[in-house]
């Protein structure tokens, strides 16, 4: 008896089978999976906006699922197995180790786009002349912790291409990323940070843009992950991500252009 | 101080952290913890839920409207800047005060129970020897529910060590004075240095661990424990 009815179960859910795989194709080409995209924070509200304008009803691929945190964070899962599709990164360092430890998809490295830094306040104007405003400044200053964060590296530079680095070693606020710094900035309870200008784009916030010859590149890298069951939807990502118009949107998000920074190094 | 090794800098903030935190707790809660055990009116269950929110909060929420708090935009911070001319966010003071929120239900609820659990015939009869309230507390209460008090305060002290959250989003990573040990330990993981992460997690995991075996030891239910009777003849 109740290995008839068993059987009969299984009989039925066979003959349901087809039917699932076909109302599963109507909603998705080729049984495709929403791309899991690791994200560096800094990039997420860009990345966000960017698919809303470029790939409406899913167009070239699924709506991707977004994971954003920082590159560091990222990279330890990715190393630990963590299964995303594609890590953009908010550096070159970290999607470079992937593809050389065998992690990343060869010849899919790519830099997607190059940051660029500001000098902000959210307590009012500050003197639109970038050393002017940085000595005028007898409190904290808030920036990324270079050892750790891509923006904070560079922040570290333009400090020291400006020779205000011994000056304001002892009173930095130093935030775990970009994101953490904005916060900390926007919140008041620091004077003056080190921001990234796509963040005061995204809020319509004004800062002192900080130019690229102060600091070196911050390249930030994608790889498609190798293990990745996604691979063709990830290159129609990627694609996407570096065409013309998704590279001119991203320059006018905040972030510098390539020509830019190829005419300074 | 300057030549301090990073992470022994790291372990002094902490432990200047966790011991000021601990005193100060133990001088709010024991006043509240009484209060709490000898309240009988409706709005206990209130007070006691305040008290326990830190345990089911998210430290960074605690952390996020903290920052908030104590940024000169609003009264808090305005009235610690005029009052001490320092800023209170990403400040000592400012990992203190939040470590005290965090910690207090670990310090308030052991020594509410000890305080509950207390008859109260040996109060009267000391009152009716003439023992001040004050007196009476520190010569009859206190002994009674002194494993109570010394568990409250290592609960404390070793919940504070292990915070996070709160410090990482009102410290601001300060060496010497906001970059504890388990900032430290994050920048060591984000920065691909194993090797001085694991000293600190271990280390921390050891200590920990003889700390919390300390305290289990002196809460085991002991084979006599009478409270030993004077005799007044």
């Amino acid at each position: 008896m109740l290995a008839s009815i068993s059987t009969r179960f299984l009989l039925i859910a066979l003959l349901m089978l087809p039917i699932t795989l076909v109302a599963a194709k109507d909603t998705a080409s080729e049984n495709e999976a929403p791309l899991r995209i690791a994200v560096a924070s800094n990039f997420a509200p860009t990345l966000k906006q960017l698919l809303a304008r470029y790939n409406p009803n899913q167009k070239h691929f699924l709506s991707p699922i977004l994971i954003a945190a920082s590159s560091g964070t990222l990279f330890l899962q990715i190393e630990h197995g963590a299964t995303f599709d594609v890590f953009l990164s908010a550096d070159s360092e970290r999607p470079q180790l992937l593809s050389t430890s065998g992690l990343a998809m060869s010849g899919s490295l790519q830099t997607y786009a190059f940051g660029q830094l500001a000098l902000w306040s959210a307590k009012g104007n500050i003197d639109s002349d970038l050393l002017v405003a940085l000595s005028n400044n007898k409190q904290r200053l808030a920036i990324a912790n270079p050892r750790i964060a891509p923006y904070g590296k560079a922040a570290k530079q333009v400090l020291e291409s400006l020779q205000r680095w011994d000056d304001y070693k002892g009173r930095l606020i130093q935030g775990i990323n970009i994101g953490q710094t904005f916060q900390q900035t926007r919140s008041q309870a620091v004077n003056l940070g080190i921001v990234s200008n796509s963040q005061l784009v995204l809020n319509n916030f004004k800062g002192v843009l900080i130019p690229s010859y102060l600091h070196q590149p911050i390249k930030q890298q994608l790889v498609i992950l190798k293990h990745s069951k996604q691979i063709a939807q990830a290159e129609r990502f990627v694609t996407l991500l570096m065409s013309k118009q998704a590279q001119q949107f991203i320059t006018e998000s905040g972030y510098a252009s390539s020509n830019e920074i190829n005419t300074n190094e | 101080m300057s030549n301090t090794h990073p992470d022994m800098l790291a372990l002094i903030t902490t432990l200047k952290m966790a011991g000021l935190t601990t005193v100060i707790l133990m001088l709010i809660g024991t006043p509240l913890a009484w209060y709490l055990a000898k309240m009988q009116s409706r709005s206990k269950v209130f007070i006691e839920a305040l008290v326990a929110l830190p345990l089911v909060l998210p430290p960074t929420v605690l952390g996020f409207y903290l920052l908030l708090l104590f940024s000169p935009q609003y009264l808090p911070g305005q009235i610690w800047q005029q009052a001490t001319g320092q800023q209170l966010a990403f400040s000592f003071s400012a990992i203190v005060i939040g470590s005290v929120l965090y910690s207090l239900p670990f310090v308030v609820q052991p020594l509410q129970k000890a305080f509950e659990q207390l008859g109260d015939d040996l109060l009267e009869a000391a009152a009716m020897l003439g023992a001040s309230a004050f007196d009476r507390f520190f010569t009859v209460v206190m002994p009674m529910t002194k494993a109570s008090f010394i568990t409250a305060a290592s609960l404390g002290f070793a919940h504070t060590v292990g915070e996070f959250g709160v410090v990482l989003m009102i410290g601001g990573n300060i060496p010497g004075e906001t970059r504890v040990l388990s900032i430290a330990l994050f920048d060591h993981v984000e920065a691909f240095d194993y090797a001085q992460a694991h000293l600190i997690s271990i280390s921390l995991v050891i200590s920990s661990l003889v700390l919390l075996s300390l305290i289990y030891l002196l809460n085991r239910p002991a084979k006599n424990k009478r409270v030993k009777s004077k005799r007044f003849n």
